[in-house]
């Protein structure tokens, strides 16, 4: 394998990476912040992609203007889930329902809005894929290695924004209420902090965080109604990897499994994803935590 | 004779020691209480010997037994019951059904037996409902038997973790924190209760906040502080420590 | 005393209501000729067996959505031991069942030892790696699955050659799986995953293995599956991935929440046999089919969490004064 083989793989690994990282955090800060299982966050993803698609190609806006935009549209979609859907279930099912209850309300739930974001999107939009001309088509060249700036800049604006998730969670008074709050939060509210708002801020970002990793990922890869069903096995497979509600395990789990399907398929092509799936299992055999074995429970 | 023996306990999580080199022993029939300021890793402790969690360092021997390794279940059948800090019971089934459920241990024929009712099986039933209704009128819930767990007041879903533990038959007796959130006229009946229990020949491990209740109920107290054993001896001896009231006194400071 | 009577005359009730039912049932095929109809009754049959297995992991405290998994790998392994094997269906049933089994023994014994939410998305993962393994791999028949599965020998006078008779097979299949459900639902086993769902730490103080039991419904619920699975394989006579994959384990879990959760048998029961029928009389195009079973998923969740038969069973209550109602048990 040449170099430039290489690093093109790793490139593409931690492109695909960077996505599962982004989504896979916000399924972690929802998980953490609210203890729902959010089977519908595939859709937000694919949301966050067709809202860019809207945005940038039907609407003409300026690129980076429209990523804005996306996240914020997906802000407001994680916010409305939260309000019609999600508060009303966490109400009703208080501490003294069993945890396997709960659980599978908000899942069951979820899931209802899965079905509905889906099927919506796909009747809206049609089947059809939707392509999107690149925004940044340059090529970069090194020596052999030629990388596409696109990739390079998806990878630089993930680590941007785990960064600025990093300093909103450890560095701001809003990112220790939530952190609380996931703690306990019936500490939470002796301090005085309202649950309620920081469980749709919760759900709100991680929606957001879905969102825009569809919306930095369009140009790249085609849009698709079903690009949320499946994305979001392999977003739960490294959810396991890194170990459920770890942040860190979120990154490690997502460029771990980024680079092991950029070269898996690479070399063994579509079946290198079972494989990669297979291998995941049999580790959490011998580390049922995840790699970093923080388990949520 | 010793029936639990704690030797150089020690527990971690995320790198502070919750429990940190503690060693005590409980003798047959004793009342032993353990106390100290919040956080000092009692109900850690409690985890430790139940089996909750592993120890990090150290070992639990029960009757002469090394039980460190074992896992909760295989403690509570080495004949350890306990009650919970935060009301663990099967909420959405009646008080009776709780204690029912404790027996089930105690069935003796086949599940296909059981499935055809034969006479013997009935008969089994009927001692086990006998047995878990003795044990309501002990503690006094008798009359409530057919309300749902969960609508009980606080006081007496304490009250019925403690039947769930007994109906167990345990050797040994660990409660956790039984007098919270009672009332004076209901810690009364649950320290009357408690003396009770001893008296049938239970050994209990006593975690509590109400001085006054462990200061009336224990043979010997053993004192925790930042996960450290810092006292142990009689009531008198430990109401005289002053290092034990520097440490309750320290803590309301801070 | 007066409430032991107007409960053994609610037995009595249910014992004849249920009867009229089951005969109901077994003679529907005569008053019904429309072979679509009977179709749509084993459809549903299979769909009630595999909502019996989802309750039975509920019922000890593990929310699944792998079912869709066992119920392929019955389906494969009863196709191949009869195409590749030569077995006769009436091997290859009982075959393919202990197959699932014994892979759901494998597999349990790892992730039944995380419970709670890492369960149930491991169990979603492997579902999904199941059916992708069966599309990508041509052992498996591939995407295009695998046709020409044989039906099953004539069994003395029934032939296998109309719909009527695969029902009755499904219908004898379904009532013996039930039997067997409820027998191990009053039994000591019962009680225990009762004891392991409503609070495993307790459960534990009282001497129980959560592991072991867990594990136990785990394999009970995966073969029933299977053995769903290797009828279906006969009954259609092919089998594609897909018909195990897609929502199908979504469905799953709506049939036991849509009938009730806490019933486990006729929760499903009713559960599956609503999804199955309603849509074919609503005339929904199939583009809304799931949307409305999103929203149908959503009322649900948020207005009758305790099901049809949980609803019902709150008016019953709400109507008398007692607290001890039928159902509610140990």
């Amino acid at each position: 394998m040449t170099t430039a083989l290489f690093i093109q793989l790793v490139v593409n690994g931690l492109v695909k990476g960077s996505t599962f990282i982004l989504i896979v955090l916000g399924l972690d800060i929802i998980l953490r912040g609210t203890k729902i299982l959010n089977f519908a966050h595939g859709q937000f993803y694919m949301l966050g992609a067709y809202t860019l698609f809207m945005f940038c190609r039907l609407w003409h806006v300026n690129f980076l203007l429209s990523l804005v935009l996306s996240g914020l549209a997906l802000v407001l979609v994680g916010a409305l889930s939260y309000l019609s859907v999600f508060g009303v279930v966490q109400r009703r099912f208080t501490a003294t329902t069993p945890f396997t209850y709960r659980l599978l309300m908000s899942a069951m739930a979820s899931v209802g809005l899965m079905l509905i974001l889906q099927q919506g999107t796909l009747i809206a939009f049609g089947t059809a894929e939707r392509g999107m001309p690149s925004i940044f088509p340059q090529i970069i060249t090194f020596g052999d290695v030629r990388l596409s700036l696109e990739k390079i800049l998806i990878i630089l604006f993930s680590m941007f924004i785990c960064f600025g998730l990093y300093l909103l969670m450890y560095k701001t008074k809003l990112g220790l209420a939530m952190r609380t709050v996931s703690f306990d939060p019936e500490i939470a509210s002796l301090q005085g902090i309202n649950s309620f708002w920081i469980f749709m801020i919760c759900f709100a970002l991680g929606s957001a965080l879905a969102g825009v990793a569809g919306g930095v990922i369009a140009p790249v890869f085609a849009v698709t109604p079903t690009m949320g069903t499946h994305i979001i096995f392999t977003a739960f497979l490294v959810l396991l990897v890194g170990g459920i509600g770890s942040y860190k395990g979120a990154i490690l789990g997502g460029v771990l499994v980024g680079l092991a399907l950029s070269f898996g398929f690479h070399f063994l092509g579509g079946i290198s994803e079972l494989f990669v799936f297979v291998f995941v299992i049999i580790i959490l055999i011998f580390k049922p935590g995840g790699i970093l074995g923080e388990v949520l429970d | 004779m010793a029936l639990l023996e704690i030797r150089n306990l020690k527990k971690y999580f995320s790198g502070l020691a919750a429990v940190n080199d503690v060693g005590f022993s409980v003798n047959d029939g004793e009342i032993v209480g353990l106390i100290g300021p919040n956080g000092a890793g009692k109900t850690t402790l409690f985890n430790l010997i139940s089996g909750f969690h592993p120890p990090d360092q150290g070992k639990v021997i029960f009757a002469g037994e090394d039980i460190t390794a074992l896992r909760a279940d295989q403690v509570a059948r080495k004949g350890i019951g306990r009650t919970f800090q935060a009301s663990t019971l099967f909420m959405q089934s009646t008080v009776f059904s709780n204690v029912f459920s404790a027996f089930y241990r105690q069935y003796r024929q086949p599940g296909w037996k059981a499935f055809l009712h034969t006479p013997k099986v009935k008969r089994e039933e009927q001692a086990i409902r006998k047995a878990a209704m003795d044990i309501l009128e002990f503690m006094g819930l008798a009359a409530l038997g057919g309300e749902l767990a969960t609508n009980l007041p606080h006081g007496h879903q304490r009250a019925l973790g403690i039947c769930i533990a007994l109906a167990t038959e345990p050797r040994l007796l660990l409660l956790d924190e039984p007098l919270t959130g009672m009332n004076p006229s209901e810690t009364m009946e649950i320290v009357r209760k408690i003396r009770q229990i001893q008296e049938k020949g239970i050994t209990i491990l006593l975690v509590e906040h109400n001085m006054r209740a462990v200061m009336d109920l224990c043979d010997r107290i053993t004192v925790l502080n930042y996960g450290r054993k810092i006292a142990e001896g009689t009531p008198e001896r430990i109401r005289k420590n002053r290092e034990v009231t520097e440490a309750y006194l320290g803590r309301e400071e801070a | 005393m007066g409430k032991s009577l107007i409960n053994r005359k609610m037995s009595k009730n249910r014992l004849i209501f249920g009867g009229m039912v089951l005969a109901a049932l077994v003679l529907l095929p005569l008053a019904v000729k429309n072979a679509y109809m009977v179709h749509l009754f084993i459809m549903a049959f299979i769909g009630i067996v595999l909502g019996m297995t989802f309750s039975m992991l509920f019922s000890a405290g593990l929310i699944t959505l792998g079912a869709g998994a066992f119920y392929a790998i019955g389906a494969y392994g009863s196709t191949l031991l009869s195409t590749r094997l030569g077995l006769s269906f009436w091997a290859a049933l009982p075959l393919s069942t202990l197959i699932t089994g014994i892979v759901a023994l494998a597999i349990g014994s790892i992730i039944v030892r995380h419970p709670g939410m890492a369960f149930t998305i491991i169990s979603l993962l492997f579902a999904h790696v199941v059916i992708q393994a069966a599309g990508q791999i041509e052992f498996f028949g591939g995407w295009g699955g695998i046709i020409g599965v044989e039906r099953p020998d004539p069994l003395g006078p029934i032939q296998f050659t109309t719909k009527t008779s695969f029902y009755y097979l499904i219908l004898f299949l379904l009532l013996l799986t039930a039997l067997v459900f409820h027998a191990l639902y009053t039994s000591r086993i019962g009680r225990i995953w009762r004891a392991i769902k409503l609070s495993p730490p307790l459960a534990e103080t009282l001497g129980i293995n959560l592991y072991r039991y867990r594990l136990l419904a785990f394999v009970i619920a995966s073969s029933a599956a299977g053995m769903a699975g290797s009828f279906y394989a006969h009954y259609f006579q092919m089998i594609t991935p897909e018909a195990f994959g897609g929502w199908l384990s979504i469905y799953i879990q709506l049939y036991a929440v849509l009938g009730g959760l806490e019933f486990y048998i006729l929760g499903p029961a009713i559960g599956a046999v609503i999804m199955t029928f309603v849509p074919e009389y609503l005339r929904i195009a199939k583009e809304m089919e799931p949307i409305i079973t999103g929203v149908f998923l959503l009322v649900i969740i948020l207005f009758f969490s305790g099901g049809i038969l949980g609803t019902l069973q709150r008016f019953w209550t709400a109507k008398k004064t007692s607290v001890l109602s039928g159902k509610e048990q140990l």
